[in-house]
């Protein structure tokens, strides 16, 4: 089977049709995986058993003329820090290696509903903290496109599962854009839902106040299909908001949607790949008809600086959980020592050992902008500086309806490349972090089909909506796409 | 300037241990962080009321019920140690 041009919805369309059957998609798919995951480690975990029996129900529920959804039988990869009950989840830490999930997160649960099957567990940089994949605990992940460079992250697990054709879409977290970075590397659809759309209960938190869920899809349309079966408001994630979601097929009123390019994203930084993609998508857009307007964001350039004062800070807290009673512990120890209590040498030692570098480092940073004396200066003030960036948006969207700008500066970079210096990592996702920190929905999208083995590597463009309107960058997208 | 007794304290303050080796670049790259925020001074903020996130600026309530649709068993099987359905802790005194 050529797994390459399959869509969610043509899959859909084949599986009723009875071309195949959800189990023959699936063993095909266990293959392939097994034959070529081996390079791309996009897999931790892999739910082969629960997989075949979830086809098998499919393929009866058709068999005996029952109605199916449309994620019903479709194979989807799940991002190591979302839970499935009874399966590993590790969030690519040493710290939860064997620890395993007594129930599902909410969006793994409606994804049950519809009939959706999970191939398996993805990697991810550990605690969802990276833009490489290489902060994983259990080794890198590598780019499809060309195996010597990185995936993105954090969720390079889910998205090289999805570009290398092993499932039809995935899930994935973005925090500061760890859904949209890695999309963008690896030439596939990534979606960041407004915060609120979609409950993280279930998702192991890194910064609450700015976590969300959210779609990996060969197309627009799949990655919409994705997000409507997983939205809505949920009792268990109280910031989730009741909203209505209607998508937007009525292509006059999406062609009237006026699109406004920052001019402070469209800087002397990029590189010239990521400027000839861009300005290549916004060609092919003025030939559907959009109309282009120059805007302002003028507060863009402190959004690095504000987010990792504000996500290390919640970082520090969230991770406060991993103490090394809970969840998976260090067997042996049973002395203390520098004159500490038992239980302090449990939370020292673990928290010492199992977490990884990079976790470390964001504890200790986001414990130093909390701590006395400091507070006012870094957090405080990054507060304040969050809701200039966010007036800056509000402004923007009264003049247009929807941003248009690149995802990344470069396109994938070698495995590495950026390894020993933080700073460099960080700045990989300075055209993503504003929209978290406004809380604003926004979609990567491939500027063109790349082919694996080809001589390009993707570049994404990125398009952001207003607050809980997803419909308009879905209804672009998809116009976008049919070129 | 981020001393070695500041990163101590830190770890202190966060229970967990420094690995005794690699203190020296993570102080240098602590340092480097830590200078580049140096940016936000130059922000205009009089006025502006900080911002703690999310989209809904309303309070949410629920019954207070219990209604989490866990297998007690299969919460107690998650904990690393456990025996006759009690969660098993290691001595902390």
């Amino acid at each position: 089977m050529h797994f390459n041009d399959i869509t969610i919805k043509s899959f859909h369309d084949s599986l009723k049709n009875g071309e195949f059957k959800a189990l023959e998609v699936v063993r095909e798919l266990f293959d392939k995986i097994k034959k070529e995951d081996v390079k791309i480690h996009s897999f931790l975990t892999l739910l082969e058993e629960e997989a075949v029996e979830q086809a098998e129900r499919v393929d009866l529920d058709l068999a005996s003329g029952k109605n199916i959804s449309i994620l019903s039988g479709v194979p989807l990869a799940i991002k190591d820090n979302m839970l499935i009950e009874g399966s590993r989840a590790t969030a690519g830490s040493r710290i939860l290696e064997n620890y395993v999930s007594s129930y599902d997160a909410t969006v793994v649960g409606k994804l049950k509903k519809e009939g959706a099957i999970f191939l398996g567990k993805t990697n991810m940089d550990e605690f969802a903290m990276g833009s490489s994949t290489e902060n994983s605990a259990f080794g890198v992940t590598r780019n499809p496109y060309d195996l010597e460079r990185v995936p993105g992250g954090s969720s390079g697990g889910s998205v090289a599962a999805v570009a290398a054709n092993f499932a039809l879409g995935a899930f994935g977290s973005d925090t500061g854009g760890s859904i949209r970075e890695p999309a963008a590397f690896c030439g596939v659809v990534g979606f960041k839902p407004t915060y609120g759309s979609v409950s993280r209960f279930g998702l192991i938190a890194m910064a609450s106040s700015l976590d969300q869920i959210g779609p990996f899809a060969k197309t627009v349309e799949d990655a919409e299909i994705l997000f409507d079966a997983v939205r809505g408001e949920d009792p268990f994630d109280a910031t989730s908001v009741k909203k209505d979601f209607f998508p937007e097929n009525d292509l006059k009123k999406i062609k009237e949607l006026r699109i406004g390019l920052p001019k402070e994203y469209f800087i002397d930084g990029l590189s010239a790949d990521v400027k000839n993609g861009v300005e290549e998508a916004i060609a092919k857009l003025k030939t559907l008809g959009f109309k282009f307007k120059e805007i302002s964001l003028p507060h863009t350039k402190y959004a690095l600086s504000v987010y990792y004062i504000i996500m290390p800070a919640e970082v520090s807290a969230n991770l406060a959980r991993f103490d090394g009673i809970r969840y998976d512990r260090i067997k042996d120890i049973s002395e203390s020592k520098n004159g500490r209590s038992m239980l302090q040498e449990i939370y020292f030692k673990n928290r010492g050992e199992r977490f990884g570098a990079e976790v470390r480092r964001r504890i200790l940073l986001g414990t130093f902008v909390l701590s006395a004396g400091y507070y006012d200066a870094y957090y405080a003030k990054a507060q304040k500086v969050r809701q200039l960036v966010r007036n800056d948006f509000d402004e923007a969207f009264k003049k247009v309806d929807v941003i248009l700008t690149p995802v990344t500066a470069t396109s994938a970079f070698k495995i590495g490349e950026k390894a020993d210096d933080p700073l460099a990592m960080y700045l990989s996702d300075i055209f993503t972090i504003p929209v978290n920190l406004a809380g604003l929905p926004g979609i990567s999208i491939p500027v063109k089909k790349y082919e694996i083995g080809g001589k390009e590597l993707p570049i994404g463009f990125q398009l952001i909506g207003k607050h809980f309107r997803e419909a308009d960058i879905f209804g672009i997208g998809k116009q976008y796409e049919k070129i | 300037m981020l001393k070695k007794k500041d990163l101590e304290k830190l770890a202190e303050l966060a229970r967990m241990d420094l690995d005794g080796k690699g203190e020296e670049k993570l102080l240098k790259d602590l340092d480097k962080i830590l200078d580049y925020f140096g940016e936000l001074k130059e922000a205009n903020t009089e006025g502006i009321v900080p911002m703690a996130g999310g989209t809904a600026s309303e309070n949410i309530f629920r019954e207070d019920s219990a209604d989490l649709n866990v297998d007690k068993n299969k919460a107690i099987e998650a904990f690393p140690e456990n025996s006759g359905g009690y969660l098993k802790v290691p001595p902390v005194f």
